[in-house]
């Protein structure tokens, strides 16, 4: 157990210096996409833990980033700011009551993200496959109609600003460190056995024993709780947040990285965010005259994406790790 | 004022039922939620709108731009989903190759037009109105209305009283026996989702006509509410889906005069119904039994 | 001889161009995306304006980059953060929507990179920001300049507003402008929502018509207002519409809504009509030759104005890649010729511009009146 504890340690540590080192180092554009990037591994490893662990195919985590950025927000706007700002319907005093700093806002949101998750998981799981898909698709729909119409609480389409900047390279590297540590502790458990059995045969699982309504219910609150960290984390760094933002788009991305990573495999996951977060900054340059066009032809990136999608689907379906974990590869390899 | 509500409802509903019937017919087959179905109402609309702009003569318009886009609804069984049926792939792979094909579509459309609305043009005969007592109803509204009941009509003559039509519904049964027999299945689901484009299209032109304003995305939300339609109705019966499309379009209509403060709400009726029927009874209205009838 | 003064001359105009840097301004606008009809009429007016001012006194050649922020916020955040880090501007024009302006403010306060966003008319885009500027009036002005027109010409002793909640800039002006009709002695009857989005408004044209105001005022943007507009002739509801800059886009409006469109009056930051000073005129008539008389949005002024405002401020600059220098020099731009008028911009980020009203008569802007602040 202790040679863990060092190992856990020594990675930590290697990790917070070098991001360290990056933010007094690098220039801006790039740190703010190592942010950006950190954020997502987040999202996507905890995404994959109900999507390819336990093979419950969810469609609504951006409804979950999208409570847990508002909760974040609301939690770190003062009273004043909240008064200034909500312009179609004045806040309620809960609302203005609310107020906390940067970590507890954080923890909080995932806590409300996880009990929202428990609630869903009563209606959600009653169905399988694919009309499980649609309903998490409905859910995350109808949580985003109740941000932009239940503006006493969420100042509507209008959204919230002024939020403290306070995500920064360090903080969200902590994060990432906790997140990840904590879904592969998960993951290589009794817990994670049970949902990988789920995932595999959700009947036979059923038969010898394993409670499947409970695993999925704890697989499901641990990704909304991550999912709303990371929502928290996105509100701090953007510094303003609006429903748009937490559209399904949110999702189709998740869901590439997560599938091009390989469903199942947590350093796939993060191999994925950072093919797609990085690729879709370089890919920039389809949108611009380039060398293969000399006019701009705006949305081709877009395009170009969809199609690798299809393409990763029809010919490497596993995606790059399939369910097997990097250091499973290595392993082998020696 | 109650008229006019009905007729508004009746022809929203229309156009739901029209985009419903095909996901009913394709998840009927292969068990399938095509996403990308939504978008193929788009698809139609833009065809319309490109063909209306080539040529004066909008009826001719419109048969090309229906002819087109089953088209691309059939291509992209052909390119997308074939090759992974026939791989036996599990199920989860074909929903996110149809929500990869979905994205397609409507980032193409968005790059070649642009995300501002087009003006949709048509002949000036649809605006026209008549009025009765007090309800004025526009020309287009009851040329949908008909237009889809005789539509509605044929598709059941079709899937009840030809051969091919009962080929569809033994498919929907069991494709694989169907397979054995030796009848070209796959050609049937092409069938499939021509007809499925088809109506699509034609809903997302009738959608153009009240609603004059197309965008890439217009398809999104129409689709995955029509797709709620058809799984309210039950999935897998189109008589179903055109009843589930009907009470989503009347629900829409009468929960907003009723309840004007809920108005914001509305988009999210068709969530609520899904969740509901999905919950308590998912075979929904029609009760289809997939173990026990078809269509 | 000759040959040694060719030579000497070449020599000299090279190495002054060559000693002449290239300074460079980052725009960031929705290029593309449901409001890149937006982003592109500004587009045009920024460029025209490089077209007529390429480079600064000093001959300093003035480059522009381009980024597309699709009108959403983190695009936007990331485009900014490349622009100040990457491609080095010392200066930036955007972003479009007062949204998108919010996610540009703090990242240029951090930076010091002197900004103005054309045409961001929400108060608290400007907020405690030395770098943070535009060249629009913004929207309490723009709602007391509604209700003004509304009591004033119009006459109108009652009002519906309409709302599309979910644009901060709909919910923003409607505010004003019902603070200040009340002020005013006129009376609001009902307030409608819409959202962005939506088709379908038969319901809340039912309620119009129910009440019978004199006007309506719906501030909101080109693409529902054509549609309601639309729906409102097919129900034979004939009331005054009033309307904010939203509907400037007058290509989408009139396109969707066509004859339904007449007679709808908005407020503006400008129109060609009215051109106030002399590099307007010329503006208007580059304007029209180079985008085949095309009239001129208003959105493309306050873009070409942006430019002209940045390099006004470079060039009173002895460095005119000094950001500090070029922020300071923008907030004391006196009384600069501009296209939609003479320029005065202080302390607060925020300048004191006048509003025109326009109406709309067969797919064009005719100028009805300006109202001064």
């Amino acid at each position: 157990m202790s040679k863990y504890f060092i190992r856990l340690a020594l990675i930590s540590a290697a990790v917070m210096i070098l991001l360290y080192i990056s933010m007094q180092y690098l220039d801006s554009y790039t740190v703010m996409i190592l942010e950006n990037l950190g954020i997502f591994i987040i999202l996507a490893v905890s995404y994959n833990l109900i999507n390819g662990v336990t093979g419950q195919f969810s469609l609504e985590p951006n409804g979950f980033v999208a409570i847990g950025a508002y909760v974040t927000a609301l939690l770190l706007l003062d009273k004043n700011a909240k008064l200034d700002q909500f312009m179609l319907s004045d806040p309620s005093d809960f609302i203005l009551a609310i107020h906390s700093s940067f970590v507890p806002a954080l923890l909080i949101s995932g806590i409300v993200a996880s009990l929202v998750a428990f609630m869903l998981a009563f209606a959600v799981f009653r169905v399988r496959g694919d009309y499980l898909a649609i309903v998490t698709l409905g859910f995350g729909f109808i949580i985003r109609i109740f941000a932009v119409n239940q503006s006493e609480y969420t100042n509507g389409s209008m959204g919230l600003s002024g939020i403290s900047n306070e995500a920064n390279l360090m903080w969200i590297g902590v994060f990432v460190l906790i997140s990840i540590t904590v879904v592969l502790n998960i993951v290589y458990s009794k817990f994670g056995r049970a949902m990988k059995a789920i995932r595999d045969d959700e009947d036979a699982a059923e038969a010898i024993g394993v409670d499947v309504f409970k695993i999925k219910t704890y697989a499901f609150m641990t990704s909304a709780f991550f999912e709303g960290v990371g929502g928290g984390l996105m509100a701090s760094l953007l510094t303003t947040i609006s429903p748009e933002q937490f559209s399904f788009m949110l999702t189709f991305e998740l869901l590439i990285i997560i599938v091009l990573g390989g469903l199942g495999s947590i350093s796939g996951s993060i191999l994925g965010t950072i093919i797609v977060i990085a690729g879709m900054e370089w890919l920039r340059f389809l949108d611009e005259p380039n060398f293969f066009s000399d006019t701009a032809h705006p949305g081709l990136r877009m395009v170009v994406f969809s199609v690798i999608l299809i393409l990763i689907m029809l010919f490497a379906r596993k995606g790059i790790l399939g369910n097997k974990e990097l250091w499973d590869i290595v392993k082998v390899k020696k | 004022m109650i008229l006019q509500q009905f007729f508004n409802a009746i022809s929203l509903g229309s156009m739901y039922a029209l985009i419903a019937i095909g996901y009913t017919m394709v998840y009927g087959v292969l068990r399938l939620i095509n996403f990308a179905h939504g978008d193929i109402m788009m698809v139609g609309a833009f065809f319309a709108f490109i063909f209306f702009s080539l040529s004066s003569n909008f009826f001719l318009a419109v048969l090309l731009a229906i002819v087109a886009a089953s088209v691309v609804g059939a291509l992209t069984y052909k390119v997308a989903y074939k090759p992974l049926l026939d791989k036996n792939a599990p199920k989860i792979s074909l929903l996110i190759t149809a929500i990869g094909v979905s994205f397609f579509l409507e980032n193409l459309f968005n790059m070649i037009f642009g995300g501002t609305p087009q003006a949709f043009n048509y002949p000036p005969f649809f605006d026209q109105t008549i009025e009765i007592s007090h309800a004025i109803i526009t020309y287009s509204s009851i040329v949908t209305i008909v237009i889809t009941i005789f539509v509605l009509c044929i598709v059941l003559w079709f899937l009840n009283r030809t051969k091919y039509g009962m080929a569809i519904k033994a498919i929907a049964f069991d494709i694989d026996t169907v397979k054995l027999m030796g009848i070209n299945v796959d050609f049937l689901i092409v069938l499939v989702f021509v007809i499925g484009s088809m109506l699509a299209s034609l809903g997302g032109i009738f959608y153009a006509i009240s609603y004059p304003s197309i965008d890439p995305l217009m398809g999104v939300l129409v689709g995955l509410k029509a797709f709620a339609a058809a799984v309210l109705g039950g999935i897998g019966s189109v008589l179903g889906a055109a009843i589930g499309g009907f009470i989503l379009g009347f629900s829409e209509v009468f929960i907003v005069a009723f309840f004007p403060d809920l108005a914001g709400y509305k988009d999210a009726i068709a969530f609520v119904f899904l969740i509901f029927i999905l919950l308590f009874r998912p075979t929904g209205i029609m009760g289809i039994d997939f173990e026990k009838q078809r269509f | 001889m000759k040959k040694t003064i060719l030579t000497l001359g070449i020599s000299a105009l090279i190495s002054t161009n060559l000693l002449a840097k290239d300074i460079k301004i980052g725009v960031v606008m929705p290029l593309t995306g449901a409001i890149a009809g937006y982003g592109q009429m500004t587009k045009k007016g920024i460029d025209l304006a490089h077209e007529m001012q390429p480079t600064l006194n000093n001959k300093d050649k003035i480059v522009l980059v381009y980024v597309d922020n699709a009108g959403d916020k983190a695009q936007t955040a990331n485009a900014v953060n490349r622009l100040i880090s990457k491609d080095k501007v010392v200066a930036i024009i955007g972003a479009l929507t007062s949204s998108n302006s919010l996610v540009v403010a703090p990242i240029i306060k951090k930076y010091h990179t002197p900004t103005v966003a054309p045409v961001a008319t929400n108060k608290r885009v400007t907020y405690a920001n030395p770098y943070m500027n535009r060249a629009c009036f913004i929207d309490p002005f723009q709602g007391k300049v509604a209700a003004k027109f509304a009591v004033d010409n119009l006459h109108a002793k009652t009002a519906v507003v309409i709302i599309d909640k979910s644009q901060a800039y709909s919910a923003g002006l409607a505010k004003n402008f019902i603070k200040d009709y009340k002020k005013r002695g006129g009376k609001v009857l009902k307030v409608l929502f819409i959202t962005s989005g939506d088709k379908d408004f038969k319901a809340i044209l039912s309620s119009i018509k129910a009440a019978n105001p004199d006007i309506v005022y719906a501030p909101l943007y080109a693409p529902e207002m054509a549609l309601i507009l639309k729906q409102a002739k097919t129900l034979g509801i004939h009331k005054q519409f009033l309307a904010g800059d939203g509907v400037s886009d007058l290509k989408t409006l009139t396109g969707v809504a066509k004859d339904a469109s007449n007679n709808l009056m908005y407020s503006d930051h400008f129109n060609e009509a009215a051109a106030p000073t002399k590099l307007s005129k010329q503006f208007v008539a580059k304007y029209h030759q180079k985008y085949n008389n095309e009239q001129v949005p208003s959105f493309a002024a306050n873009g070409a104005d942006s430019y002209f405002i940045i390099v006004n401020a470079m060039n009173k600059c002895k460095n005119p890649a000094d950001k500090e220098c070029v922020a300071k020099n923008i907030t004391k731009t006196k009384k600069l010729e501009g296209v939609t008028g003479y320029i005065t911009i202080p302390k607060s980020g925020n300048p004191t511009k006048s509003a025109v009203i326009n109406q709309v008569q067969d797919s064009k802007a005719v100028y009805k009146a300006t109202v001064n602040p």
